[in-house]
């Protein structure tokens, strides 16, 4: 071998060696599909093992959504306390990441995206606060209020930024998670003196869903009325039901806006220019199942009372917050593949590789290297499409609560029994999760 | 072939860009790309609270806190010196029920109204002229009724939840309301909002009552300059 074959050699050698390095064996959606299977088929502690074995890598990039399943599993397993412990951290975790890393976005630059830590999509770190406020309320609330707030800033935060990299015509995609204002208005009202808080809340929750019809008798009641007749309290039932949002990967055209954006990243690196066209890109898009059924039937010691309505789209939400972010990432895609083919351009120049093989085998190399990219599908996968709420005036003392899927205002499924204790003024909340037809784990009641 | 002693051969200057490069890259990403770590401190008592950028915060509500209870506890300190004392001479202590924070303002008070709640309700308890019911006795009566706080005012109402207090040994002499208003101006990318505190304290024996009330006026702008441009001191002399 020639000593020019023998560098080429060499070199394609270290490449395949880099190449082999930086890219993942599977992408997280792969990694993840069987243990998330599991929960969905109620076999919770088999899920826990396998999501736990997976969380102990703490050096993976995708520990943290990892983390958010096995929260999501011990909410529904009954240990809520141990599940706001670990979004607590997750929280404290991702405002830390929220910070750019020049190092990390460099080295993605050379991968993909999947090589930053995940701090969390914008949809995310807002329902990781709404999960910390219900799990919070399934022991004894004493968080509760300070998350409901929590979420609303966070939201605020999120607006403020995309309007500063987006401009103003994102603020309709971030609008916060209507449950957490109604949150705070249930919390205000059942302490029997802030009726004016109350009421600022549900209006707020109103102007987020102004088709809700609960809404309207929530708002006459603490505007005229009380919480709840003397000798009489309150059950909250929120359920969350179907499949929500996570990620895939899909192969898209770039949009002009995406190469406007890559153009100005890949003029900063170097004197390359983005090409007008290109091949499809992988990004990864926001997909949902169809919701199982529409609302949960709710009977009261065997009468049937009322339905679940919808307060808050999650499949909306994320879809929404992510779309607004979608011309960037198909951007950093877009600059990515021209950073690469530069790469390779730029190898091939200095090492002189104008024989027919040795370009050939370059080339090779340069085409590896793109596939070994792969959509950042990272997501925090068991969450509900949809989460909704029905609220029971009921006297005090102990009811026999079934719950049942309905469709087309028909019972569809096997009901599902939960003993409620309400007290004289006070509030009792219940939740549970139908991903499918049956609830996963079991139905939570604070006060059983 | 041709191109081996080239490789190997290459001056060094041409070469030096391509390693310049990725060293700084890698230097940058070390030294500027690093996530910091997040920091708190103790804030001494004399030093000024933070000036909240969009909203009311401590520096707002403490000073309208101190300035309406002082109000309202020197116009019961000369009330006292002609109201009833005790066998001893002391002026006696009026149990003063306080309902609540009405917030009636622009703005959501967040963590700040149960803040706001218990700053006077201490600053009250310290006085000589009143002891203030416990919260907690208040909002037994008010779950026990199942009375609002604002329909209080309603004789029927207002006895039924002092008779309620009274029997668990907490006689109320008055009830005492908060409310916090804001009156805001625009004009153009620049506010002004006015903050106003209104306590009012009910004699539950005689219906009558008395008002003590401050402000705090803040000005919001978008851009640092606002300030300058809105509140020249040099405009005040025109």
């Amino acid at each position: 071998m020639s000593a020019t074959g023998g560098s080429v050699a060499a070199c394609s050698l270290a490449l395949i060696l880099g190449i082999t390095a930086s890219c993942g064996c599977s992408t997280h959606s792969h990694r993840l599909a069987q243990p998330r299977q599991l929960f969905y088929s109620n076999q919770l502690d088999q899920a826990h093992e396998q999501f736990d074995k997976l969380s102990e890598k703490k050096r993976r990039s995708d520990s943290s959504v990892v983390e958010l399943d096995l929260a999501m599993i011990e909410l529904v397993s009954g240990q809520p306390r141990a599940c706001e412990q670990r979004l607590r951290d997750i929280r404290d975790r991702w405002d830390h990441l929220e910070q750019d890393s020049a190092l990390e976005s460099a080295t993605s630059m050379l991968t993909d995206d999947q090589r930053k830590a995940y701090s969390g999509e914008d949809y995310e770190k807002l329902l990781l606060r709404v999960f910390l406020t219900l799990s919070s309320l399934m022991q004894d609330g004493v968080d509760a209020e300070s998350y409901t707030l929590q979420t609303i800033d966070k939201t605020d935060d999120l607006r403020e930024k995309a309007k500063s990299k987006w401009g103003d015509g994102v603020l309709e995609s971030y609008r916060v998670p209507p449950i957490a204002p109604y949150m705070r208005g249930v919390l205000r009202e059942v302490s029997l003196s802030n009726y004016d808080d109350a009421l600022r809340a549900y209006q707020a929750t109103e102007e987020l869903l102004p088709a809700a019809p609960f809404l309207v008798a929530d708002i006459e009641r603490v505007s005229h009325g009380v919480h709840s007749s003397p000798g009489h309290g309150v059950v909250d039932v929120f359920s969350m039901i179907g499949r929500g949002p996570y990620k895939t990967e899909v192969a898209a055209q770039a949009t002009s806006d995406a190469l406007l954006i890559a153009d100005r990243i890949v003029s900063v690196i170097g004197q390359y220019s983005v090409p007008p066209t290109l091949a499809p890109i992988k990004v990864p898009e926001i997909v949902s199942s169809p919701m199982p059924f529409d609302v949960l039937g709710v009977r009261v010691n065997g009468v049937p009372t009322s339905t679940t309505l919808p307060l808050t789209d999650l499949h909306a939400l994320a879809h929404q917050t992510f779309n607004a972010k979608r011309s960037d990432i198909m951007a950093r895609a877009i600059a990515r593949r021209v950073i690469k083919k530069g790469a390779v351009y730029v190898a091939k120049d200095q090492l002189n590789a104008s024989a027919p093989i040795a370009s050939l085998a370059m080339d090779g190399l340069g085409v590896a290297w793109e596939a070994t990219e792969s959509a950042d599908t990272r997501c925090w996968g068991l969450l509900p499409r949809e989460i909704q709420m029905l609220r029971l005036e009921l006297p005090s003392g102990t009811h026999s609560l079934d719950l049942e899927p309905v469709v087309n205002e028909r019972p569809c499924g096997r009901p599902t029994q939960c003993t409620v204790r309400v007290e004289d003024g006070r509030n009792t909340y219940v939740l549970g999760y139908w991903p499918d037809m049956q609830p996963i784990g079991q139905v939570l009641v604070n006060n059983p | 072939m041709a191109t081996s002693p080239m490789l190997f051969k290459r001056p060094f200057g041409k070469t030096q860009p391509l390693v310049l490069c990725a060293g700084a890259l890698v230097l940058v990403g070390v030294a500027v790309g690093c996530r910091g770590y997040q920091y708190g401190h103790l804030i001494k008592n004399d030093q000024p609270d933070l000036v909240g950028s969009h909203s009311a915060g401590a520096e707002v509500f403490n000073p309208l806190i101190d300035e309406t209870v002082a109000k309202m506890l020197g116009t019961a300190e000369v009330a006292s010196q002609h109201g009833l004392v005790s066998p001893e001479g002391m002026p006696i202590q009026r149990s003063v029920c306080f309902v609540g924070v009405e917030n009636k303002s622009a703005e959501e008070l967040g963590d700040f109204k149960d803040q706001i709640y218990q700053q006077i309700d201490t600053q009250i308890n310290r006085s000589q002229a009143f002891r203030a019911i416990s919260r907690r006795m208040v909002d037994a009566g008010l779950q026990e009724t199942r009375l609002r706080p604002d329909s209080l005012l309603v004789p029927d109402n207002m006895n039924l939840f002092c008779s309620v207090l009274q029997r668990d040994g907490q006689p109320v002499d008055y009830l005492l309301y908060a409310t916090l208003t804001s009156g805001t101006t625009e004009r153009n990318k620049s506010s002004q909002r006015d903050y106003l505190l209104t306590l009012e304290l009910i004699d539950t024996h005689t219906g009558a009552y008395t008002k003590e009330q401050a402000s705090v006026r803040k000005g919001y702008h978008s851009s640092y300059l606002g300030k300058a441009v809105n509140y020249n001191p040099f405009k005040a002399w025109k």
